[in-house]
């Protein structure tokens, strides 16, 4: 066995095959849509080749609210950040240290996760539903019938009422992440804490997240990279509506390339979205290596 | 610390299972229209000549409780028993992912020998590839006879027939008459009444008018019948034509009459987080009085599990007083249609196979009350069919013109304007004024 991974032709014959499944559906179609960007086309005719005009219709003479797309996935990024990978660092660090029902509370928080995400979003929109949704009913029941609303439907609410669920469903996920990596730091040096008198707070700052951070940097970039590419939630609660109020880069994809049959224009954006991925984990690949 | 890691890479090995079975549940109506096909087929094929032609035919029809579903199952079983030597073998899957299918198939060159899509704005790229066969010369043997007047108007471009439609889709209003009856309120025949009506149902806590904006086409009815209304028929086909502007007075009145119906209160306050299915689900519980649709709601009225079966009527859109559009003009047309491949290897037969399937789908649809005759009707049993179609065909016996839903008539990125506009409309985000310039502005870009 030692051998045979030993041999560098070996190995790379073992690779071959998911290099070309790879190549074949994630490179070779971004390179695609690289070349489709720069047509006017309408996904069925013959397209026109218009060089960079599409990009400058998406950054300098936009007039579909591109703009305001992007603004919305980076607050999501930012609430991924600031809220989502909090929550779950805690919930990690809790669960970590052996507490009852460990097991049980884990599967629990996991749970949103192994569901598919049209569950989810169904699930979202019967608790969002103005007429007999579980928020607007509760709400009513402990006598705040003011604050009862359209949820979906009103513009100044939308966009917070459809990332909370996202936020919600990848909780589970990165607090696996940092659950796991918690687990595996060396129970020698809670031991030595424990003689010297640290407290199981002074634990969890000053050995367990220093111990873990190349995996909260890790979940940083899944969230990060995850907000920024968000579709499926939105598309099912809202659409990009009510009046664009929720759009992202994504569903406005979606809708230029299907509902308006502008597939150039549309591959435009997917380029700008593949991009605007690989500059942000390269600029917190930069953060981070600066930190440590 | 094995131990754990083995736990976490089989809960990610059971999510990616999970995510796959939901994969499949979503495939699932399509992979079963097809297996009612192929068993249908085996058993003719089993019993005829050798070599036949098997036509492949794809289509939207695939909700097995459809009435479309219904009368294109039985009229397609019965092409394949009567015409061994040209079977059809179909494939269906429902709407929007139909849509993304057949575009991505004909862009692709890889469009079955038939196929199901909506006529107008929606084929014309497909028209304009050269995907689709020419049908004039198939039609002089005496089908165009047969056909009722311009049901061929939107499968027509640049003068040449390219599809035949199976039925006739309109816009009507429903009323709920138990409702209306309960409160003491007339059913509204002017604009004024529906406003009056709106503003009685809203003070009894009633939804006077249900709307599924979530989705836009359904709040865009009610700005195109207002246009018709305030423009007429003709006055619609040229502004959408381009031959005439939108930033003209009726275009205007249409959408100041739409945010008085707004400020009356007339729509459910849920209409911008509620798509077409809540919208049909509040008017077949009975939550709402009115809901303008197409006539395939009397399908979803009629339906045993509704709770308005036999309460609802139809009546065509109110008139307004000072207008040039009549009471006779009606939002709809001809619209779902069979096209045949311009790349088929089998013309003759795939031509005779759209005839036959859609005259009779015409008949079928309309004994079934799930659709309304564009064909001349022949051999129905007129005892069966349901009061609510009844109602609707004898609407539109005296109709004077029709107006295609405006996002079909309208391409791609127009008709998503469009229907953005009016959806700012129904939000009071914009003037009537800045509507008309706006909407004008499709017509006079490049």
């Amino acid at each position: 066995m030692d051998r045979v991974f030993g041999d560098k032709k070996a190995i790379s014959l073992f690779v071959l095959p998911t290099l070309i499944l790879f190549v074949a559906i994630i490179i070779a179609p971004i390179f695609l849509s690289g070349y489709y960007s720069l047509l006017k086309w309408d996904g069925i005719g013959k397209g026109v080749f218009i060089g960079i005009k599409n990009y400058r219709d998406l950054f300098i003479n936009n007039s579909d609210g591109f703009g305001k797309s992007v603004g919305n996935s980076i607050i999501l990024a930012l609430l991924s950040i600031f809220i989502q990978l909090p929550v779950a660092l805690i919930l990690a660090l809790v669960l970590a240290r052996g507490m009852k029902g460990e097991g049980f509370y884990r599967t629990v928080y996991f749970i949103p996760v192994i569901m598919s995400t049209v569950v989810i979003g169904q699930l979202w929109l019967k608790i969002y539903n103005p007429d007999y949704g579980l928020l607007n009913s509760l709400l009513k029941g402990i006598g705040l019938k003011s604050l009862a609303s359209d949820w979906l439907g009103d513009t100044n609410k939308a966009l917070i009422s459809v990332f909370i669920p996202i936020i919600w469903q990848y909780t589970g996920y990165h607090m696996l992440l940092m659950y796991a990596s918690a687990k595996s730091v060396s129970e020698e040096i809670y031991e030595a804490a424990r003689i010297d008198g640290a407290s199981s707070f002074t634990t969890a700052v000053r050995i367990t997240i220093p111990m873990i951070m190349p995996m909260i940097e890790v979940c940083i970039t899944f969230a990060v990279i995850g907000s920024l590419k968000i579709f499926d939630l939105v598309w099912i609660l809202t659409r990009g509506g009510p009046l664009h109020a929720t759009e992202v880069p994504s569903t406005l994809m979606y809708n230029t390339i299907f509902n308006q049959y502008q597939y150039g224009y549309g591959s435009s954006i997917s380029i700008f979205i593949i991009a605007e991925c690989l500059i942000f984990t390269l600029i917190l690949q930069r953060v981070f290596k600066s930190k440590s | 610390m094995n131990k754990l890691l083995m736990k976490a890479i089989s809960l990610s090995v059971a999510m990616v299972f999970v995510l796959s079975l939901a994969a499949c549940g979503t495939s699932n109506p399509s992979s079963t229209a097809t297996t009612v096909s192929e068993t249908s087929e085996a058993t003719v094929t089993a019993t005829v000549t050798p070599k036949p032609v098997t036509l492949t035919l794809w289509h939207q029809w695939a909700a097995p409780n459809d009435g479309n579903t219904k009368s294109f199952r039985a009229v397609l079983d019965a092409w394949n028993q009567k015409n061994p030597s040209s079977n059809i073998e179909d494939d269906g899957i429902d709407g929007e992912s139909y849509k993304t299918k057949i575009k991505t198939a004909i862009a692709a060159n890889e469009a079955p020998d038939i196929f199901y899509s909506w006529g107008a704005g929606f084929s014309k790229p497909f028209i304009a590839a050269n995907a689709v066969l020419p049908l004039d010369e198939y039609l002089k043997d005496g089908t165009s006879d047969k056909l009722l007047g311009g049901a061929l108007a939107n499968v027509t471009y640049n003068g040449k027939v390219y599809g035949l439609p199976t039925s006739l889709s309109v816009a009507s209003l429903y009323c709920n008459k138990e409702l209306f009856d309960k409160n003491g309120i007339k059913i509204p025949t002017t604009f004024d009444e529906l406003i009056d009506a709106a503003k009685a149902f809203s003070a009894k806590g009633i939804i006077p008018i249900d709307v599924g904006e979530k989705d836009l086409w359904p709040g865009m009815y009610w700005y195109d019948i207002l246009a018709l209304r305030t423009a007429g028929a003709q006055g619609c086909q040229d502004a959408l034509n381009k031959t005439a502007s939108f930033d003209a007075q009726p275009f205007k009145d249409a959408a100041a009459k739409l945010q008085d119906l707004v400020n009356a209160k007339a729509f459910n306050d849920s209409l911008f987080s509620n798509g077409y299915n809540e919208m049909i689900a509040d008017f077949t519980l009975g939550k709402a009085a009115m809901c303008y649709q197409g006539n395939w709601l009397g399908g979803s009225c009629e339906d045993d599990k509704s709770l308005v079966k036999g309460k609802v009527v139809v009546v065509p859109f109110p008139t307004l007083n000072d207008d040039k559009g009549s009471a006779d003009e009606f939002f709809g047309g001809a619209i779902d249609a069979l096209w045949v491949s311009a790349k088929t290897e089998n013309k003759d037969q795939a031509v005779a196979a759209v005839k036959f399937l859609t005259e009779n789908m015409s008949n079928k649809l309309y004994e079934a009350g799930a659709g309304l005759p564009c064909w001349k009707v022949t051999g129905v049993d007129e005892s069966k069919i349901s009061p609510l179609t009844k109602q609707t065909v004898d609407m539109i016996k005296n109709s004077k013109g029709y107006v295609m839903w405006w996002d079909i008539f309208l391409e791609g990125k127009d008709a998503d304007t469009h229907k953005n506009l009016v959806a700012q409309l129904f939000a009071g985000k914009i003037t009537p004024d800045a509507y008309a310039k706006e909407m004008q502005k499709l017509n006079v870009k490049q």
